[in-house]
């Protein structure tokens, strides 16, 4: 007999909008870390606001924990679903709502694919700029939550730059409006407060975003190198240069070589140690000088060729091997762990020989990309998670390179955030008085601490100790035993639904 | 009986290579009707390998119905950026799903009837067309089809089986018209003589009028892909044999196996995957990868050898505006997306727009649209609103499950757009006038 207050979510989402088949719940046990598998007890796939509100509420009153999931796509751990809680998904939230060509805003429903926004408003000469390397998959609500970026944000700025309103469902279901575009917010900037906060302060459901014309020239360069060092001391040498590029890309060997091998060939050749992928925008002839300026630069960095892009076609091929980077490591081993960290750009050349050693050390096959010009480094590690010996290197990899961020004066996420998996780092970076200050805000949002929970703060360094009791079965995969963001007033499903 | 190592179900080693970056949603149809990640490629490569590691019984309900839900159009393949190969790991999938549940009695049979006896053989195809033909005019097809239950409206909406004039059989060879510049084979299809013979014919007729002299391949009907896509490996097999052994007689005077053209965008993509389909079999290896290479799409052999100059024509007001809808199988599973556009841009005449998320499904994924028509309209709805934004007079395909899908939902929708080949408009523009 199932329980009334499943048959009501039932009821409210119709037989599409609610899974409790084992089965089909089967593949939402991870979002895009597949090291880090729960299985959810239930996913929800609502079609509207009031659907999402009135199902918080629900959840509210059974005291349920709530993961909000975009696509799938995160790579900390973000949507990890927790154990006895419930999926909230937005995959049927995709509409453009309102596109605004001449105030260049667009009001769209939280699911929407990020590049379906671009897409829809190119007719209008306009696009989104945040273009993270999932944008044909990740949704903008994940977008939001994780505060994502993107190699054109060099030039634009991460995702927080560009949103301009939003519609929340705070935990027990009331519905907050901050959607009507204001230029200066007044008070306490709450849309800027949920923005990166990881699915933890409620769930956004329409989203007010920036809309930027089309540039009206773009020329994409690629410069080939025989060297890693060279292609970052080249980065070095052109910011320093004041040669402001929209997107400074590097790309290393085995990347390449993976690209190339997949149907996102670009005509990176084969045999280069990195390629540095630039895009320059602007007038015809800024984009001129800036290209002139830039070749003898990296030409004295050792560039052995510099070719820039004859075609849109070519310019798109580019771009999307580099977009299609992540996907591309499949060829090289059955999963891939995906560090995201940032330093001082100056360091980046540093940072690659330490991880290059601690590759070599660990004896795991290490590919590295970069945001460049953020100074945001992925050096991407290929294992294949039935090993388990392999798996713990690449972890311990993930650890040291983390700290080794911090030492040189970065931080621990560019852009994919903290999730899961970076977790327990957060103590290295911040102090207790900072994530404590964090645990506030968050019981701010959300008192019960329900939605997401267990994820970005670690338990022990926050007020939630005190109360905070270990799930039992708490995830094992992480080994993370404080993980217990299910605090005592959290019931689990099957719980909720006998006590009833 | 098989053994009772899962991992046999599945093709693991395939599934590994699915890196989980989910790239694939957004392009997958299943997914875009339910937002269901176990209905999209990379949820059903995680069910695959959780069935192989033991997390999901190999008869799970759930699981083969996820299996049958797809569409196998592939279109995840076009965006993977791993490679992985979706299509043939579902047809795998399929094949041991079917050893390990039992069909209902009656859906057995009717899929005896159809793969072993009806598809693979001419005369019971053609006896099969008549009966329905009759059923369909006599009013017969509108007493019995309630017999079909869910599948009784699309059974009623199958398009008329045209008249015994229009199916009559290719001629054994067509001579080029003008200077002769070689010579090939048609493929001539089960299903294409009998509902699409006129495309048969253009077909030839276009070939003939590019200098291409046209053999067709006597009683042989039935390539196997309708097998391969519905699980039916072993039939599937024997008839990719039976192609590639009745295609071998076919060659030039100085004894060149002759080029095999296919109009048919399922069949000429499974043709050209011989090579793997019988990879277990050492003694056909080297025969299914020579055949294999001889096969081209219509579109793909008439853009490479039309003269360079030819500049077919035809009136503006015979197709009016038009335009070009990609097979799955033709943009996904052969990666032949610019030569239709191609080839239309060069009759002229014509006026061509292009249809707004034309790469994706219509829903008729061969026999899927009579195995599960709700799920297949639910597919093609959104392709009639991009038909509308294009304000085409004729749509333009390369398949003849696509045409039938389109005949059928523009019937519904009582939408006068004609659907045509691309043979149809070639052959047309390219007639002496």
């Amino acid at each position: 007999m199932e329980a009334p207050w499943i048959a009501e979510l039932r009821a409210l989402l119709g037989p599409r909008g609610i899974i409790d088949d084992p089965t089909q719940l089967f593949p939402y046990e991870a979002d895009g870390i597949v090291l880090l598998r729960r299985r959810p007890e239930l996913v929800l796939l609502p079609r509207t606001t009031e659907q999402v509100s009135r199902a918080l509420k629900i959840l509210h009153r059974e005291r349920v924990p709530v993961v909000a999931r975009g696509a799938g796509t995160g790579l900390s751990g973000g949507a990890t679903p927790v154990e006895g809680g419930v999926v909230v998904s937005l995959a049927r939230m995709r509409d453009v709502l309102e596109l605004d060509a001449v105030d260049r805003t667009a009001r769209v429903q939280a699911g929407l694919v990020n590049i379906d926004l671009s897409l829809a408003s190119s007719k209008h000469q306009l696009f989104y700029a945040p273009d993270p390397s999932s944008q044909q998959a990740c949704t903008l609500g994940g977008n939001i939550a994780e505060n994502s970026g993107g190699p054109h944000c060099f030039r634009y700025g991460n995702t927080t730059q560009h949103v301009l309103g939003l519609v929340i469902v705070l935990e027990d279901g009331t519905v907050l409006d901050l959607s009507e575009p204001r230029v200066d917010p007044l008070g306490y900037d709450l849309v800027g407060l949920f923005v990166g906060s990881e699915g933890m302060f409620g769930i956004a459901t329409e989203l007010v975003l920036k809309l930027l014309p089309k540039p009206a020239t773009t020329e994409t360069m690629l410069a080939i190198f025989e060297s890693l060092d060279a292609a970052c001391d080249a980065t070095s040498d052109l910011i320093r240069a004041r040669h402001e590029p929209s997107a400074i890309e590097i790309l290393d060997k085995l990347t390449i070589q993976a690209v190339e091998a997949s149907v996102y060939a670009a005509g990176y050749p084969k045999t280069a140690e990195a390629v540095l992928l630039l895009d320059i925008e602007g007038s015809e002839v800024e984009v001129a000088n800036t290209v002139a300026g830039i070749e003898p630069l990296v030409r004295a960095r050792g560039a052995i060729e510099v070719r820039t892009a004859k075609t849109d076609l070519e310019r798109k091929q580019l771009w999307a091997g580099r977009k299609g980077a992540f996907g591309a490591m499949g060829r090289i081993a059955p999963d891939l762990y995906v560090a995201d960290v940032c330093v001082p750009r100056t360091k980046l050349r540093e940072l690659v020989a330490h991880t290059t050693r601690i590759a070599r050390e660990k004896n795991l096959k290490l590919a590295t990309v970069f945001h460049a010009g953020d100074g945001n480094l992925h050096p991407n590690i290929a294992y294949d998670r039935r090993d388990a010996d392999e798996v713990r290197r690449v972890l311990e990899a993930g650890d040291e390179i983390m700290h080794l961020c911090i030492e040189a004066g970065g931080s621990l996420s560019g852009e994919h955030g903290v999730g899961l998996e970076k977790m327990k780092a957060m103590e290295w970076l911040f102090t207790r008085e900072d994530l404590a200050t964090m645990c506030r805000v968050r019981e701010a949002w959300d008192p019960d601490r329900r939605m997401n929970p267990g994820k970005l703060i670690p338990i022990r360094a926050c007020l939630e100790m005190k109360q905070a009791v270990v799930r039992p079965g708490s995830n094992e995969s992480t080994g993370d035993a404080e993980d217990a963001g299910n605090a005592e007033n959290v019931r689990s499903i099957t719980n909720a639904g006998s006590e009833r | 009986m098989r053994l009772a190592d899962p991992k046999t179900l599945v093709e693991y080693t395939a599934t590994l290579d699915c890196i989980h970056c989910g790239l694939c949603l957004r392009t997958c149809p299943t997914f875009q009707l339910t937002g269901n990640e176990a209905s999209s490629p990379r949820g059903r490569i995680y069910l695959m390998r959780g069935v192989a590691e033991g997390e999901i019984a190999g008869d799970d309900a759930t699981y083969h119905d996820e299996l049958e839900f797809c569409l196998g159009c592939r279109n995840c393949e076009s965006v993977c950026p791993a490679g992985v190969r979706f299509g043939e790991m579902m047809e795998v999938a399929r094949d041991r799903a079917a050893d390990s549940v039992k069909r209902p009695w009656l859906e057995a049979l009717a899929r005896w009837i159809g793969f072993e006896l009806v598809l693979p053989n001419r005369t019971l195809m053609r006896w099969s067309m008549d009966l329905l033909g009759f059923a369909q005019r006599s009013g017969l097809l509108r007493r019995v089809a309630p017999l079909f239950g869910a599948r009784k409206d699309a059974l009623l909406a199958f398009p008329k089986v045209p008249s015994k004039a229009e199916r009559e059989l290719l001629p054994i060879r067509t001579p080029a018209r003008g200077e002769e510049h070689g010579e090939v084979t048609v493929l001539e299809g089960c299903v294409m003589p009998e509902m699409f013979g006129r495309v048969n014919r253009a077909t030839v007729e276009t070939l003939s009028a590019i200098g291409f002299a046209t053999r067709t391949c006597g009683s042989h009907a039935c390539c196997g892909a309708l097998h391969a896509h519905n699980g039916e490996l072993d039939g599937a097999r024997a008839l990719a044999k039976n192609t590639i052994v009745a295609f071998e007689g076919l060659t030039s005077s100085d004894g060149v196996p002759l080029p095999v053209i296919v109009n048919s965008a399922g069949c000429g993509a499974h043709m050209k995957e011989y090579p793997r389909l019988l990879a277990a079999e050492p003694e056909w290896r080297a025969r299914a990868q020579a055949f294999s290479q001889r096969v081209f799409d219509f579109s793909e052999f008439v853009a490479a050898h039309a003269p360079a100059d030819w500049r077919p024509r035809v009136d503006p007001g015979t197709f009016g505006r038009v335009t070009y809808d990609d097979p799955c199988h033709l943009c996904h599973g052969q990666q032949i997306r610019k030569q239709p556009r191609e080839l239309l841009k060069r009759v002229q005449g014509l006026e061509q727009v292009e249809l707004p998320h034309s790469e994706q499904c219509c829903g008729s994924a061969g026999i899927y649209s009579m195995l599960r028509p709700s799920d297949s309209n639910a597919v093609f709805e959104p392709k009639l609103a991009d038909l509308a934004e294009t304000r085409a007079d004729t749509l333009v395909t390369a398949n003849p499950g696509c045409h039938m899908q389109w005949d059928m939902g523009l019937d519904r929708a009582v939408l006068d757009v004609r659907v045509v080949h691309i043979a149809e408009v070639l052959a047309e523009a390219s007639r002496p006038r």
